[in-house]
């Protein structure tokens, strides 16, 4: 089994087929390794044939039904997340990872979550867009007491509402969610709502400022969040979408980063927003768009059939939100004549070499010398160039065999269908001078 | 014109008498100083161009050892004190001197004794006389290890004063490279504001920067020729036309410091100050002792006369003509005069003197401590400044380039952080021309000089 089948079933079924033991065993296993992906329910959670949600570079909770409530364990507690190669840090987060596990269910279930706090201070879990009992809301000192470290408290309540929803700390809110105390939590409808999708998405957004050397987010941040990640990965690290040619794709987007809010942006498709974390959006109030703010504190989904196969990027459309550590204190020297600098610099530091006078697209390809645990200024291999971009940026990758296709490998590009060299003769018959002044496109 | 012409031929035969003393007491000023002191500084007549040994040194580069050397050749203070060991030398000379007769001859042509001869001779002062020299030859003594002392003085003052002259060449070396790191600030200051990525302001602020710190590399320009001047005065060097250079920077110092035991004791024994002055209460309590037995002691001066005819003769009447002698003393009775007034001086001179002598005592061990303390803190620091502070900067330089690559860091900041560098390189010069110097001074104090312990070497 590899990564794409995996994505493909998504992460419970790939999990029980990987696993292969009983469920008695895995049940027992469980409670050892609360963050493995679900395994006591081997079929898709939602009833009308709805795929179950896949979380790229993350997991799903898995459910133990007890007399027919879904009992969950999440645990919170610190953990080592590697944002992209080369740069790991000291998070918090739930059962291993951050986000946390994604909780997925069916409408009316009823649920009854253990949170086990192995963090250094109380916390406390807020389910973000849910409505249920108001003492099982989760703020801290209004609706509970916090859960104080080493201890163990118990959510139950029934799952009124579908939809796209999340889960965080309603406790020390700033350093938690900073640190990464969130999570995502889809209740799939009891019957389908809208036509069939073939894939079904969470990307949650976020940010931290983790400082060039450094190996802990910084939760006092305010400004300068460097390092913007979907699902706690910064590109290259995330796992690109594949998705089939002409099937309904629907991605629900989630945002619980502490300041930003996220224009996300789809190359090649236009989508529809469908739903909010607040409920469905009316068919005929739905428009068509290539862009959805996600804003701090709630959830997009959004639909699309694309129609053109390709390596489609999808990014936030913040320029520095597709930056990984960018660093701002660089003197900026754009279109600078830097010669004698350059001659001075030689005698004084030959290690130091000037920077960014003709612009910085070419850095990330260089590869200098950076202090260890950074990835700034490192751009990742693409099948033309580097690619320059990093941060809140991942592949949509629309084939038309998806289930056969590698999730490694970039799109091949039918001939005749790609940017060349522009020939000589063709400019001379087109009439392009490049010799003409600045007006001459105007001619 | 006839009496200094026989002054200078007395002068000539006194001093060609002394001169060979002299050189009689320059092995031993070596010995006690321990150090190769050349022949050459009291032959011959005192000259005043450079000596031939001086300028032999000078061509090569100079290292602390040679500059030692030159200045023992060729520092004219120091060539004057070991003249100067002539001065004792013929005081000894003088002080044995047994008293002249006293010839008296007369004629007397109103008797007809023909002719009377006298000889007296002062006794007491033939009995004072060896007393006199063993009082003078304290002196001789003192005056050696005088001497000794100022060969000692020199030589830690040529190491320090080149110290001090190394120091101040790398210290210039370092503001220029400062110098060179402000101007490469200025230089992306002007490029960013000529591209239009910086206002007026941004370059202003480093080329401000820069020319004040011209003023720096001014001052230790001026450091360096004055360090190398008085580096020139004390090698005696008669004009500016030798340009001499140093062998090199400051050696670092030694992982251990090695300090001898009973500092103090060995500082005591060694003092040439103690030396002296203990030759000097010698001297003086020999003459003090020397005027009170003159004092107590007849004058006795005894005289032999003869005599050629008769007193009594006369032109008619002739009463021999053949020769008499008689004998006589006079002995001047110290019934008076008992030379109170002169012992008592030197008694109280002797008292004043053992005051110093103790005073001096505690002097040298607080400068034996001083300078075994100085020495101690020294080293602590330069050490630290090898192991610890300079590594430390040096990481810091490295992690901020490491920093500016990832545009985390101004060219400014990282500029900044290489004038950090080298303000760490500066303070460790400081430090290790001040532990040179420290361990110059101890080892002078050891060597039985009298130091007084420099404010290090800034
Ligand atoms: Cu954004």
């Amino acid at each position: 089994m590899d990564r794409r089948s995996f994505i493909q079933l998504g992460g419970i079924a790939a999990a029980a087929a990987l696993a292969g033991k009983s469920t008695e065993a895995l049940a027992q296993d469980q409670a050892a390794s609360p963050n493995r992906p679900a395994r006591n329910v081997a079929s898709p959670p939602a009833p009308g044939g709805q795929p179950a949600v896949v979380t790229p570079n993350g997991s799903t909770l898995p459910w133990r039904v007890v007399n027919g409530v879904k009992v969950g364990h999440l645990i919170a507690q610190e953990v080592d997340n590697e944002f992209a190669p080369g740069l790991r840090a000291r998070c918090w987060g739930y059962n291993g990872g951050t986000p946390g596990p994604t909780l997925e269910a069916v409408e009316g279930d009823r649920v009854r979550i253990y949170v086990t706090n192995r963090l250094p201070e109380p916390t406390t879990v807020h389910w973000h867009g849910m409505i249920l009992p108001n003492g099982m809301d989760g703020v801290a000192g209004l609706n509970q007491r916090p859960i104080p470290p080493g201890e163990t408290y118990v959510y139950e309540f029934d799952l009124r509402h579908a939809g796209t929803f999340m889960y965080h700390s309603h406790f020390d809110e700033m350093t938690q969610i900073a640190l990464g105390m969130v999570g995502m939590f889809v209740v799939h409808p009891r019957a389908a709502r809208g036509p069939r999708v073939a894939h079904d998405f969470v990307l949650m957004a976020h940010e931290w400022k983790i400082d060039i050397g450094a190996s802990r987010p910084d939760p006092l941040a305010m400004n300068d969040f460097n390092v913007l990640t979907f699902n706690g990965k910064s590109f290259p690290a995330t796992e690109p979408l594949v998705v089939g040619r002409g099937q309904r794709v629907r991605i629900r987007l989630g945002n619980l980063g502490p300041m930003d809010h996220h224009p996300i942006h789809i190359h090649g498709l236009n989508f529809k927003v469908t739903a909010t974390d607040g409920g469905y959006v009316p068919e005929s109030a739905q428009s068509p768009q290539t862009t959805v703010l996600v804003p701090v504190g709630s959830t997009r989904v959004i639909e699309f059939v694309p129609e053109e196969a390709g390596d489609w990027a999808m990014h936030c459309h913040m320029t520095h939100h597709i930056m990984t550590q960018m660093g701002h204190r660089m003197t900026p020297l754009v279109g600078a004549d830097t010669r004698r600098l350059d001659q001075r610099l030689t005698r004084v530091l030959p290690a130091a070499m000037t920077m960014g006078q003709t612009g910085m697209g070419t850095m990330g390809a260089m590869q200098m010398p950076i202090p260890e645990n950074s990835v700034a200024m490192r751009g990742s291999p693409g099948p033309f160039s580097t690619i320059d971009m990093g941060g809140m940026f991942t592949v949509l990758k629309v084939r038309e065999r998806p289930t056969a296709e590698d999730a490694a490998t970039w799109y091949t590009y039918p001939p005749g269908t790609t940017v060349e060299r522009a020939d000589a003769q063709r400019m001379q018959a087109d009439g392009i001078d490049t010799a003409l002044g600045p007006d001459a496109g105007e001619r | 014109m006839r009496i200094p012409f026989t002054t200078l031929i007395s002068g000539v035969l006194l001093t060609g008498c002394v001169s060979t003393a002299i050189h009689n007491d320059l092995p031993q000023v070596r010995e006690l100083a321990r150090t190769s002191v050349p022949d050459g500084v009291v032959e011959g007549e005192v000259n005043a161009s450079t000596d031939s040994q001086v300028l032999q040194a000078l061509r090569q580069p100079v290292d602390v050892d040679a500059a030692v050397r030159i200045a023992l050749a060729g520092n004219r203070e120091l060539r004057a004190l070991f003249r100067e060991m002539g001065i004792a030398r013929g005081r000894l000379l003088q002080a044995g001197v047994v008293p002249n007769p006293v010839v008296g001859v007369e004629f007397l042509p109103e008797r007809n004794s023909r002719f009377e001869l006298r000889v007296e001779y002062d006794i007491t002062g033939l009995i004072l006389a060896p007393a006199s020299s063993r009082a003078a030859s304290s002196e001789v003594d003192a005056a050696r290890f005088r001497a000794a002392a100022a060969v000692v003085a020199t030589g830690l003052e040529a190491r320090a004063d080149y110290y001090s002259f190394v120091a101040a060449e790398q210290k210039l070396a370092i503001a220029q490279q400062a110098l060179d790191a402000l101007a490469a600030a200025r230089d992306a200051a002007n490029a960013m504001r000529a591209s239009g990525n910086a206002a007026e302001f941004t370059a202003d602020v480093q080329i401000a920067a820069y020319e004040r710190a011209r003023v720096g590399v001014s001052e230790a320009e001026l450091e360096v020729a004055h360090r190398r001047e008085t580096l020139t005065r004390l090698f005696g060097i008669a004009g500016g036309e030798v340009i001499w250079h140093s062998s090199g920077s400051l050696p670092e110092a030694e992982h251990q410091l090695s300090v001898p035991d009973r500092v103090e004791t060995t500082a005591i024994e060694a003092s040439f100050a103690l030396k002296e002055q203990r030759a000097h209460l010698e001297a003086l309590g020999r003459q003090a002792g020397m005027a009170s037995t003159a004092g107590w002691m007849p004058e006795i001066v005894a005289d032999v006369h003869a005599l050629l005819g008769h007193p009594e003769s006369t032109e008619t009447n002739s009463l021999g003509d053949d020769w008499r002698f008689g004998a006589g003393v006079d002995v001047r009775l110290p019934i008076f005069a008992q030379n109170r007034g002169m012992a008592g001086a030197l008694s109280a001179e002797f008292d004043a003197q053992m005051e110093r002598y103790i005073g001096t005592a505690v002097t040298v061990r607080s400068a034996a401590r001083e300078a075994r303390n100085r020495l101690v803190s020294a080293h602590a620091r330069v050490r630290l400044y090898a192991d610890v502070i300079v590594p430390a900067q040096q990481r810091v330089m490295e992690q901020a380039l490491l920093q500016y690559n990832a545009m985390d860091l101004s060219v400014f900041e990282l500029l900044n952080a290489r004038r950090e560098q080298l303000d760490v390189e500066l303070a460790r010069v400081e430090t290790l021309a001040e532990y040179w110097t420290a361990r110059a001074e101890f080892e002078s104090v050891i060597a039985g000089a009298l130091v007084h312990t420099r404010e290090g070497a800034r």
